[in-house]
Order: structure tokens, then sequence, then C-alpha cells
């Protein structure tokens, strides 16, 4: 409300429009894949702002699974969620959760094809 | 590359060659690899040469120059299709960091012509066949070697030394990954016996192969190679990552598995799944590692930094192939 729009997501979608419709169709053949992987951070950047915080409901599951991301990692490693235990879907449940929130910022498409 | 760069590279290329008279007629930057610097080398008595050297960062786990010239030449001397390499510089004060020579070859690596290219290599089945048989001459170089020292003893059971070798990379990085860890415990809990380990390329995919029309014109890029299973390499081309969205092509977004195993000879399909969910671990590990050298300061870089957002989707595909690995 205070903050002067528009706000960072609109303008990185609109600096986007001109970097793939304005200046990559001028620039030299050897600077392309340059201008598109700028194009590419700016998509990532833009869907990371417009992104719910979703990591204290997730740290705060993976704290009553296991505690902290190293310690979820640990027991991971240690077969304390393999098939068949208790905390198995659970911690299936919830590595798939936040992988699909990692996805959206950094993969969609990866989305749709799961 | 400067003119007294230059010069001393001429002096030096004049010994290694034995060719007194010799110049360089052209140089120019072939590619900007992560890692490595090409550059095209026009001699007298026209020669097309190649000159490989590393760029300013090196990952720590890929070979030097020294020890990926001994590769080309077992390759070379096995049959398989490699350029030829001709002499090695260890000497950093020549251009600045060590470099080796190879003949040049031509054709085109760049992965997403290939994938889309119903020609290229002969042809999609053709391809992947020349591919398999490829595979089998790097697979029938074996330990022990004394020219190949530099890979160290054998595994005793490459599968589960991958396990272990991936899990230290990953106590070495800075955040925990618990999706690799997920996949990493059920490579472990789903390993099968162990194999003899045989030379493995370790990076054989589209993007590091050069194809013509006519077939294969080189296999490229050993500094990761390894002793290991030989299924490795099967399974880091089939693995859905290394398509280039080519899906349905299974072999490297190139060809249908089936011709590639055709053209290898006797493949365990079971054992290349295992490397293929294997190979997504690895490569979401490596992205890690090129984005670290980003987010350091080590190399600022925007290709570095967008390695890193790969790490999600490879992930997702990992927690998939677990999945279905499991019911089935």
């Amino acid at each position: 409300m205070l903050r002067e729009e528009p706000l960072a997501p609109d303008l990185l979608a609109i600096a986007r429009e001109v970097l793939l419709n304005d200046l990559l169709p001028a620039l030299p053949a050897e600077t392309a894949f340059a201008a598109r992987m700028v194009a590419n951070a700016m998509a990532i950047a833009a869907r990371e702002a417009t992104q719910d915080d979703w990591e204290p409901a997730m740290l705060a599951r993976m704290a009553a699974l296991a505690g902290d991301p190293r310690a979820f990692a640990a027991a991971i490693r240690e077969g304390r969620f393999d098939p068949g235990t208790p905390g198995h879907k659970e911690a299936a449940a919830l590595l798939d959760e936040l992988t699909r929130a990692r996805c959206a910022v950094s993969a969609p498409k990866a989305l749709g094809k799961g | 590359m400067d003119e007294a760069r230059r010069a001393r590279l001429t002096g030096w290329l004049r010994a290694a060659s034995g060719d007194p008279a010799l110049a360089i007629e052209g140089m120019t930057l072939l590619s900007g690899g992560a890692i490595q610097q090409n550059w095209t080398l026009d001699v007298s008595g026209g020669r097309s040469w190649v000159l490989r050297t590393d760029n300013a960062a090196t990952l720590a786990v890929s070979h030097g120059r020294a020890e990926e010239f001994a590769l080309l030449r077992a390759a070379f001397a096995a049959g398989v299709t490699v350029p030829e390499p001709l002499f090695l510089c260890e000497d950093a004060a020549v251009t600045g960091a060590p470099f080796f020579v190879m003949r040049r070859v031509t054709g085109t690596a760049a992965a997403h012509r290939v994938v889309r290219s119903e020609t290229l290599g002969g042809g999609r089945e053709a391809c992947v066949r020349a591919l398999g048989r490829e595979l089998a001459r790097i697979h029938a170089i074996t330990p022990p070697r004394a020219d190949l020292a530099f890979l160290g003893t054998p595994p005793a059971d490459p599968c589960r030394t991958f396990v272990a070798e991936q899990r230290a990379a990953l106590d070495r990085q800075r955040i925990p990954r618990p999706v690799l860890e997920w996949g990493l415990r059920h490579l472990e809990r789903t390993a099968p016996p162990p194999v003899p380990a045989v030379l493995v390329h370790n990076d054989f995919r589209t993007g590091n192969i050069m194809l013509d029309e006519r077939g294969v014109t080189a296999v490229l890029d050993w500094e990761f190679s390894v002793w290991s299973d030989p299924h490795a390499d099967l399974g880091w081309l089939c693995a859905k990552c290394w398509r280039f969205g080519n899906d349905a092509q299974e072999a490297g977004g190139i060809g249908p598995r089936a011709a590639l195993y055709a053209g290898y000879g006797a493949v365990d399909d079971a054992r290349v799944r295992w490397w293929e969910l294997a190979a997504h671990v690895r490569w979401a590990s490596i992205a890690v590692d090129q984005a670290e050298r980003h987010i350091s300061g080590v190399e600022r870089n925007l290709e570095l930094a967008l390695t890193g957002h790969l790490v999600p989707g490879l992930e997702w595909e990992i927690l998939r192939m677990v999945e279905a690995r499991d019911a089935a």
C-alpha cells in the first residue's frame, strides 16, 4: 500500500517483454544466448517475487518429523523414512510438497509433465 | 590470446611437432565450456587442430589436461571415435595454463540441434546404434592400466561406491538436500550386485558427442572418466534429464533405447535404470556445485546461477522415479 507501484513482478515482466520482443531480434547471434538467459533469470525472479512464504509451514512439519533440514536429511540417509516405516508416507508427502513449491519458481514445466 | 602468448605457443608447437617452420595462421575461441576453453588452430601446411585448455576456475572433480590427454590416447588406441591427440604441454608458462592439441574434427554437438535432427549421425536409429558401439569400445578398456593410474584403484562395488561418493559430496555442500538423500537412500536399498569395473566415460551424453550426416565424428569431454560399472554410461545417456526435451527418444533424445542396446551388445536393463536415477542425483549435485561457484563469488556468472535453478526440476524427477520404483 505504501510502496510505489509497479512492484517487482510487474517490472520484471515488462522489462522481460522489451528484452525478448525489442532487443533480442536486434542482437547479434552470439549474444542471443546470453539474452535468453537474462530473460530466464527475470522470469524466475518474477515467480519468486509473487510466491507465498511457504517455508515456515514446511519447516514446522519437518521439525515434527525429524528436526531441521539437516536432521531430516540425516534421518533419510539412516533409513528412518524407508518404505514400511511409520513416517514414510508423511516424509514422502513433505518432500513432494516442498519440491512442488521449489519447482513453481525454478522449473514450472517440470510440474506440468509430472 | 595476446601476441606474446601466441609467439610462445608457436615456438612450443615447432619443438613438439619437429617442424621448425610451423606457423599459426589462425586462432579463434571455439567454445567456452563452464570448465574448459577450446581454440581452433589453423596451422601452416593445411593442418587443422584444436587447443584445449582450462578456464579460470576448474571443478575439483574433473581431471586436468594431462589426464584428459592420457584418456584420449587410450580411447584412440581402443578404436573409440575421438580426435587424435597430438601434443601435451604441462608447462603453464607457455599460454598461462596447461593445454593439449588434438586434430580438429568437424560436426555438430549442440544438443538442441542434435535432438531435433532426423538425419544427423546417419539418422536416429543408426546414430544411437553407433553410440552403443562406441560405448562398448570404451568399456573394453579395463584396469589395471599404468597410463591411467591417476584413475585410482577400481572400486570393488561400483554402485555402492557411487552412493558413498555422492553422500560425501552432499556432506561438503553448504545446504542439506533431503530429496537427493531420498534418491541416494533408494539407490542404496536397491543397489544391484557388484560387477567388475571398466573405463566409464562418465559424461557420455548428447552435447558431448559430435555428429555429422554420416555418423559419429567424435566422443568429447573425457575429464570425468572413472573406473566403474559400464551401465553407468548407458544410464547417463538415457536419463530423462539429458534428453533435451525430446523425451520420446530415450537414448539421449536422439534415438530408441533398443537400438542403443543392440549396438552395445549385452545390456542389463534393470541396472541401466538404476543408473538413470543415479544420473539425476549426480547431475543435481553437480548443478548445486556450479551454482555455489556463483553464489560464493568464486566465479560470478549468469549461466552458473541459472544452473542452480535446474535442481528443483531434477529433484521432482527423482521423487517420481523413486515412487515408481518403490511401487513396482
